[in-house]
């Protein structure tokens, strides 16, 4: 194992990054790695085994998703569970698609990011061997599980704060549930920033720990949500109605306005919440992360998102 | 005034980080850890400025909007909902010295949800909105609107 360093990117994971050497045939092989060790605290509380069966699932079904290969769960051998994956080439970035990048790079990535979506949503999550997520057991079921979910990590981890916003926006998912029209496999986090990328489009998608059964739309709708890109371009790839107009393309299913926007809000009030386990984890001591304490400076954007969705302004 | 004051410790701290500690680091993610520690410093010192006055304009609308609510009177109020007793615990909560704020803030949780789920009258939903409008602008002038691009 030569170059091993950690780097930044996942931050709900310890991730590190090395190349593997060994010899085979007498020939010396080389392989870009990539570790992911369960963290001390951070953002997210999840499960690794889930995220690593995930990743091989889609691997295998032809996803664009760096090929999980070591996954150990005894935490004697590293202090804490991990799991090895091959590290893809490309770049990234943390929200929005670079503006930078020559309009032929954000054309091909678009196209890739929906088709990709477009691809995981056509998977059936039996045949790759995914009920272990958990299916819900009717097509009420996702939006109820989600909010649920959500509030319950809310109520863990406001430090008995009072949020109006989030506490109107948690009754409000709570109050206005929406049926989705199928089950499908749901990353999660789908956005831009979470994939790399070169000049011939995404290379692999990446950070699947929240993956789960629910409702098409909660993918399309956290990727196209405001925060992840301030304009008019969702997740800085493309205006939000041309970006709608070609998921339906790719998928060839029409975008349900009702459901996509209950997980837009759904989606501002998760990406606060997850704000607030991150900083309650660095208060705690649960984390050293110093990127941590910046998380409070990304709700007043959250929140102004939520109050206008909530037509609480 | 005690010298140093704490925001001389802090741009104290800041400078040991930049000319002490970050020669000697020499992989990138603890060099960005360095830096990140650096801008919240930079952000804690100006927090420290802000910070009373934002407790003081905070406690203070919160106050008025329920001075507000208060001379609106119970008819605006819907008996279900559990509003009325909201706003009987705010004004006792906005009352006490110093206010206890965060019984104030639970009670605006009571009215946000209710504007949210079209609950209030209109004369009631427009004091909540209003709070809400300053709030949200006080919070942005305190921690800025960042994004995660940024």
């Amino acid at each position: 194992m030569v170059g091993l360093k950690r780097i930044s990117g996942g931050s709900s994971r310890e991730t590190y990054s090395f190349d593997l050497e060994w010899s085979e045939g007498g020939e010396k092989r080389t392989r870009p790695m990539i570790g992911r060790r369960d963290p001390t605290g951070g953002l997210l509380k999840s499960d690794r085994e889930r995220e690593f069966k995930v990743i091989d699932a889609v691997h295998r079904a032809g996803l664009k998703v760096p090929e999980p290969l070591y996954l150990e769960l005894d935490a004697s051998v590293m202090d804490r569970p991990f799991f090895i994956m091959h590290r893809a080439a490309g770049q990234t970035g943390m929200g929005a698609f670079p503006a930078a990048e020559p309009e032929s790079t954000r054309a091909k990535v678009t196209d890739d990011f929906l088709g990709e979506l477009a691809r995981l949503q056509s998977l059936d999550y039996r045949e790759c061997g995914l009920e272990i997520l958990g299916a819900p057991e009717n097509l009420e079921a996702p939006a109820r599980i989600q909010a649920a979910h959500w509030t319950e990590i809310y109520d863990r981890d406001r430090m008995g704060e009072y949020y109006p916003i989030l506490d109107a926006a948690f009754a409000w998912l709570k109050a206005n549930p929406v049926v989705s029209d199928r089950i499908v496999i749901v990353h999660g986090d789908f956005r831009s920033g979470n994939y790399l990328y070169d000049q011939n489009g995404i290379i692999a998608m990446l950070d699947w720990e929240m993956a789960h059964l629910g409702d098409p739309m909660e993918d399309l709708g956290w990727a196209s949500m405001m925060f992840w890109g301030r304009d008019e371009f969702a997740g800085g790839l493309m205006e939000r109605e041309a970006f709608y107009r070609l998921y339906e393309a790719k998928t060839g299913r029409r975008v349900d306005r009702d459901r996509l926007f209950f997980y837009q809000v759904l989606g501002n009030a998760k990406m606060a919440v997850i704000c607030l386990t991150g900083i309650r984890d660095f208060v705690e001591r649960r984390t050293s992360d110093a990127v941590m304490p910046f998380l409070e400076l990304l709700l007043p954007a959250l929140f102004d998102d939520l109050a206008k969705q909530l037509q609480l302004v | 005034m005690l010298r140093p004051t704490l925001n001389e410790l802090i741009s104290g701290m800041q400078r040991t980080i930049i000319e002490a500690l970050m020669p000697e680091l020499t992989s990138p993610y603890a060099q960005g850890q360095a830096m990140s520690a650096i801008a919240m410093l930079a952000h804690a010192a100006a927090a420290l400025e802000a910070a009373p006055a934002y407790d003081a304009a905070e406690i203070k609308d919160l106050r008025a909007t329920f001075a507000a609510l208060k001379r609106l009177g119970d008819k605006h109020l819907p008996k279900k909902g559990g509003l009325r007793a909201a706003l009987t615990r705010a004004t006792r909560a906005s009352a006490k010295t110093p206010p206890d704020r965060r019984a104030m803030e639970e009670s605006m949780s009571a009215f946000a949800i209710a504007v949210a789920l079209g609950l209030c009258d209109d004369r009631v939903a427009r004091q909540i909105r209003g709070y809400i409008h300053r709030n949200l602008e006080r919070s942005r002038n305190l921690l800025g609107g960042t994004l995660p691009s940024a």
